[in-house]
C-alpha cells in the first residue's frame, strides 16, 4: 500500500475503469482500421476518378476526426486518470518497465492527430499525391500505436517466463522485448487488427447512411457495399485468430474456460465461458445482419440502421474486454502481481511481517500498538485487564487495502451479499481459506491470497462481521 | 405457372422449383407476397415489435423442447432443474435463453400492443387483429404463470401458492378452479403434473392456432398507418414492398433482439433456489414477477379498503372489467375518424399505461 485507496460506491473502481475502457477501446480501434479505410479509399476513388466518392470520403473524414480526436482522446487520458487512481501499484508496474514502449507509443500518438488534422484540412488544398500520402502516414502511425499498446496490454496476462524470472531484481528492462513480444502478442495484434478493420467497415456506415438513396441510388449502393467488404476480413481470420489466442494462454486460464461448460456456478467462475458464448453468437448475428442487410440491400441503410449495428458491435468489443479482464484473475499482471495490487513474492512477508505495517498510510503509533498487539505471547495477553479486542479501524484498512479491487460493500460484487447469512465462524473459515490458500482451494482459481498477520486477518474478520451482520464493536 | 417460365436458363435448381411451384402453388403466394406493402412514415419502428414477440417466442418452443429432453415433472422436478443448471453442459444457457425470451417476449408484446393501440390498428377491418391480440396476451400469461412453477423451488412453490390462493377467493368457481389446478388442497407434484400438461400441451396448441389466424389477419390486411398518416392524401404517403426492402429490416431486428437476449443470458443466468418446502413459511418480501406486479398491487390495495373475500371478489371483477373494456376498444372507436370517441380511446391507453407503470412500481417500492 504506497498510494491511498479509491473507493468508488456501488460500481467499484473497476468498473469506472470498465466502462471509460470499453468506449475508448471502440473509437481507437476504430481511429486505426478508420485511417487505413480513408487511405484506402482516397486512394480508390483517385484512381477511378470518382469525384462523389471524395466529397463523401471528405464528409466521412470530418466524422473521424472529431470522434477519434475529441471522444478517443478524452477517453484514452481518462483511462490513465482511472488506472492511476484505481491500480496505482500495477499502472506504476507498467511505466517502470515500458519506459521506451510508453515513449514510442506517444511518439506514434503525436504523429498520428498530427496528421489526421493536417490530413483533413488539406482537403483540395495540396496535390492529391500529397494528400494521399498525409492519408498513410496517418493510417501507419495510428497501426503503429496499437503494435505498441498491444505489448503492453498482452504483457499483463502473461508476462512470459524470461521477465518473471527477473521480476523484482530490478533487471526487468534487461527482459523488456521478450517480456513485449509475449506469448499472446502475435495472436492478440491479429485479432485487435481484424476488430479494426470491421470497425472501419461499420463506422463507414454512419456517413453513408446519410447519402440521399433517392437523388443518389447508385452511389449509396456502392459506398454501403464497399465499405461491408470490410467485414470480411474479420469473418474469415477471426476465429483462426481467436483459436490461436486460446492456444498460447497459459494452462490456468484454459481451464477456467472450461469450467463454465458444465456448471453455471457463482461469480466469475463461469463468466469467461458465458462470455465467450455471447461472443459467438453475437459474431454470427453481425455476419448475417451484414450480409441480408448491408450486403443485399444496401440502399436501406439508414442512421439509426447504423447506429444500432455499431452497438451490437460495442456489445462484442465490451464483453471481449471484460474476458481480458476477468481471464487475468487472481492477478493483474499475471504471476506478479495481484489484482489488489500486492506482489506475489511480497506475500510471505507480510504474512510475517504485517500488511499494514509495510504501508505509509497509517499512523507510526497504530502501526506500534499493532505490532505489540500481534508480537505479545498468549501469558502476556492473558494478563492484560481487559483483553485485546481487534479493531474495526484495522480490519477497515484491511478491506479496503486488498478487497476494495473487486469488492465493493453494498454495491457490484457486494461483500454484504457474497457473505451474507455468515456468522463470525463462518466469516473467519471462509477468511481462513484465503490466507492459508492451499493447492487445493478454489478461490484461488480467481481470488488473491489474503496476507497479514494473524492480528490482521481477525480485524478484518470482525470488520466484516460488523459489516454483514451490523454489530458495532 | 406463368411465372415460373421466367426463371431462366433450364437449370437443375428451375426445374426443382418448376416441380414444387406445381404441387405447392409457390407462384401464386411469392405473387401475393410481392404485392405486399408497409407504410413508411416516423412512426415505422413501431412494426418491428410483432416480429420480435414472435421471434421470442420461437425461442420459447425451441428451447422448451431442448428443457424437456431432461426435465422430470412430479417428484423429480427440482433435481432435474438442478442438473439442467448446474451440471449438464450448457443446460444454464438453455434454461437461461428460456428463462429470459419469456420475460423478453412478454415486454415486446406490451410495446407491441400499446404501439398497435396508439396506431389504432384496432379500427375496422382490424378488429379481430386487436381480438386475437389481447388473446395472445392472455395466453402468454397463461404460459408465464404454468411455467414458473416447474422448476419447484422455494419462490416458484410461493408465487403458485399465492396465485392460486387469489383464484380460490373467486365466488362460485374459485374453489372448484384452484382444486383442479392443485389437484387437491395445496400445491404438491401433483399440481406441477397439471400446470406441466398446461404448459407443454395445452396452451402451446392455443397459442398457435390464435398465432395463425393472428398472422393470416395481418397478411389480409397489412399494417395500419397511424391516423395522422392516414389524414394525409394518397400521393403523399409513403410504402415500401414488404419482400423484401420491409422483411430485411425486420430480419435485422429479430437478429438485434436475439443478441440482446444472449447478452441477458449470459450476463444474468437464472439460479435456482432452495427445494420447495411447504412447511416452511413463505420467504421474506416475496413478490411475483415483474408482468403480475401491477395486479398484484392492486389486489393489495383493495385487500387493504375492504378486507376478506369481498374485496379479493371486487378487485378481480374490476381487472376483469378492466380487460373487458381494453378488448372492446373496437366497438367504442368504431367511426374511423377524430372525435369524442378517437379521445375516449387515446384516454384508456393512456390511463392504462400510467395505472400498470404506477402500481408496478408502488409494489416494487413497498416490497
Amino acid at each position: 500500500m504506497n498510494y491511498p485507496v479509491w473507493v468508488v460506491p456501488v460500481i467499484g473502481s473497476g468498473w469506472v475503469i470498465g466502462i471509460i475502457a470499453i468506449i475508448h477501446i471502440l473509437i481507437s480501434h476504430f481511429a486505426v482500421g478508420g485511417g487505413i479505410y480513408l487511405a484506402f479509399a482516397e486512394r480508390k476513388a483517385r484512381k477511378e476518378n470518382r469525384k462523389d466518392w471524395l466529397e463523401i470520403i471528405q464528409k466521412h473524414s470530418r466524422f473521424f476526426l472529431y470522434l477519434t480526436i475529441v471522444a478517443g482522446a478524452m477517453t484514452g487520458v481518462a483511462i490513465w486518470f482511472s488506472i492511476a487512481l484505481s491500480s496505482p501499484e500495477a499502472t506504476s508496474a507498467l511505466i517502470h518497465n515500458f519506459v521506451l514502449g510508453w515513449a514510442s507509443e506517444w511518439t506514434f500518438f503525436i504523429i498520428e492527430i498530427t496528421a489526421i488534422i493536417v490530413y483533413y484540412y488539406t482537403w483540395n488544398r495540396v496535390s492529391a499525391k500529397k494528400h494521399e500520402a498525409v492519408g498513410w502516414i496517418y493510417a501507419i502511425s495510428a497501426w503503429m500505436s496499437l503494435f505498441i499498446i498491444n505489448g503492453i496490454l498482452t504483457f499483463m496476462l502473461d508476462p512470459g517466463k524470461g521477465w518473471l524470472s527477473v521480476a523484482g531484481t530490478g533487471a526487468e528492462p534487461s527482459k523488456f522485448w521478450e517480456a513485449f513480444f509475449n506469448p499472446t502478442y502475435f495472436p492478440s495484434l491479429l485479432m485487435r487488427t481484424l476488430v479494426c478493420i470491421t470497425l472501419a467497415g461499420l463506422f463507414a456506415m454512419v456517413t453513408a447512411s446519410r447519402i440521399n438513396e433517392e437523388k443518389e441510388p447508385k452511389l449509396k449502393e456502392q459506398i454501403v457495399k464497399w465499405s461491408a467488404k470490410w467485414l470480411m476480413p474479420a469473418f474469415a481470420l477471426i476465429p483462426v485468430a481467436a483459436l490461436w489466442y486460446y492456444l498460447m494462454l497459459p494452462q490456468a486460464n484454459k481451464d477456467l474456460f472450461k469450467l463454465g461448460v458444465s456448471t453455471i456456478g457463482q461469480g466469475i467462475f463461469t463468466q469467461l465461458t458465458r462470455n465467450a458464448v455471447f461472443l459467438i453468437f453475437a459474431s454470427i448475428i453481425l455476419f448475417f445482419i451484414a450480409y441480408v442487410f448491408l450486403w443485399r440491400h444496401p440502399k436501406s441503410v439508414k442512421l439509426s440502421h447504423a447506429l444500432l449495428i455499431i452497438l451490437l458491435a460495442f456489445s462484442i468489443i465490451g464483453v471481449t474486454e471484460h474476458m481480458r479482464e476477468m481471464m487475468r484473475k487472481p492477478y493483474v499482471i499475471g504471476n506478479y502481481m495481484y489484482s489488489n495490487g500486492i506482489r506475489k513474492f511480497d506475500a510471505e512477508k507480510f504474512n510475517s511481517e504485517g500488511y499494514l505495517r509495510n504501508t505509509i498510510w497509517t499512523t507510526e503509533e497504530s502501526k506500534t500498538t499493532w505490532h505489540i498487539q500481534d508480537t505479545m505471547t498468549s501469558e502476556e495477553s492473558d494478563n492484560l485487564s481487559s483483553p485485546i479486542q481487534p479493531d474495526l479501524y484495522r480490519g477497515e484498512l484491511m478491506f479496503r487495502g486488498q478487497c476494495i479491487a473487486c469488492h465493493t460493500t453494498n454495491g457490484y460484487r457486494s461483500i454484504s451479499k457474497l457473505l451474507k447469512g455468515r456468522d463470525e465462524a463462518s466469516i473467519r473459515s471462509i477468511i481462513d481459506m484465503l490466507h492459508e490458500y492451499k493447492e487445493d482451494s478454489p478461490y484461488r482459481k480467481f481470488m488473491p491470497p489474503l496476507v497479514g498477520t494473524k492480528g490482521e486477518v481477525d480485524a478484518l474478520i470482525k470488520y466484516l462481521d460488523s459489516l454483514i451482520n451490523k454489530i458495532d464493536q | 405457372m406463368a411465372k415460373s417460365k421466367s426463371l431462366g436458363p433450364d437449370t437443375m435448381g428451375t426445374r426443382f422449383y418448376k416441380w414444387l411451384d406445381e404441387r405447392l402453388a409457390l407462384s401464386t403466394m411469392a405473387g401475393f407476397l410481392s404485392k405486399k406493402t408497409v407504410p413508411q412514415h416516423k412512426h415505422s419502428h413501431w412494426y418491428y415489435w410483432g416480429g420480435i414477440t414472435l421471434t421470442f417466442l420461437i425461442v420459447q418452443f425451441i428451447t422448451g423442447i431442448l428443457l424437456l429432453i431432461y426435465y422430470k415433472p412430479g417428484p423429480d422436478a427440482f433435481e432435474s432443474v438442478r442438473f439442467i443448471t448446474y451440471e449438464l453442459e450448457f443446460g444454464w444457457f438453455i434454461r437461461g435463453l428460456h428463462h429470459w425470451s419469456a420475460n423478453l417476449m412478454l415486454l415486446a408484446l406490451f410495446i407491441h400492443m400499446f404501439s398497435v393501440f396508439f396506431m389504432r390498428a384496432y379500427r375496422r377491418p382490424r378488429e379481430f387483429g386487436w381480438w386475437t391480440g389481447v388473446l395472445l396476451l392472455l395466453i402468454t400469461l397463461g404460459f408465464a404463470f404454468s411455467g414458473y412453477l416447474l422448476p419447484f423451488d422455494e419462490l416458484s412453490y410461493f408465487a403458485t401458492k399465492i396465485g392460486l390462493d387469489v383464484a380460490e377467493s373467486l365466488p362460485l368457481i374459485g374453489p372448484a378452479l384452484a382444486a383442479i389446478a392443485r389437484g387437491g388442497t395445496d400445491v404438491t407434484y401433483l399440481t406441477i403434473q397439471r400446470f406441466f400438461t398446461l404448459h407443454i400441451i395445452v396452451l402451446p396448441l392455443i397459442i398457435l392456432g390464435i398465432l395463425t389466424i393472428h398472422l393470416v389477419l395481418i397478411l389480409k390486411h397489412g399494417n395500419a398507418s397511424p391516423p395522422s398518416e392516414e389524414a394525409k392524401p394518397k400521393n403523399k404517403r409513403k410504402e415500401i414492398k414488404f419482400f423484401w426492402d420491409f422483411f430485411v429490416k425486420d430480419i435485422t431486428m429479430w437478429l438485434l433482439a436475439l443478441n440482446f437476449l444472449i447478452l441477458v443470458t449470459i450476463l444474468f443466468p437464472p439460479q435456482l433456489g432452495s427445494p420447495a418446502d411447504p412447511l416452511a413459511p413463505a420467504p421474506e418480501g416475496i413478490h411475483p414477477e415483474w408482468y403480475f406486479m401491477s395486479q398484484y398491487q392492486f389486489l393489495k390495495i383493495f385487500g387493504n379498503i375492504l378486507p376478506g373475500a369481498i374485496g379479493e371478489f371486487i378487485s378481480i371483477g374490476l381487472m376483469a372489467c378492466a380487460l373487458l373494456l381494453w378488448a372492446i376498444v373496437p366497438l367504442i372507436d368504431n367511426t374511423g375518424k377524430a372525435g369524442k370517441r378517437a379521445k375516449a380511446a387515446t384516454y384508456i391507453g393512456l390511463l392504462s399505461i400510467v395505472i400498470l407503470v404506477v402500481l408496478t412500481a408502488w409494489a416494487y417500492l413497498a416490497i
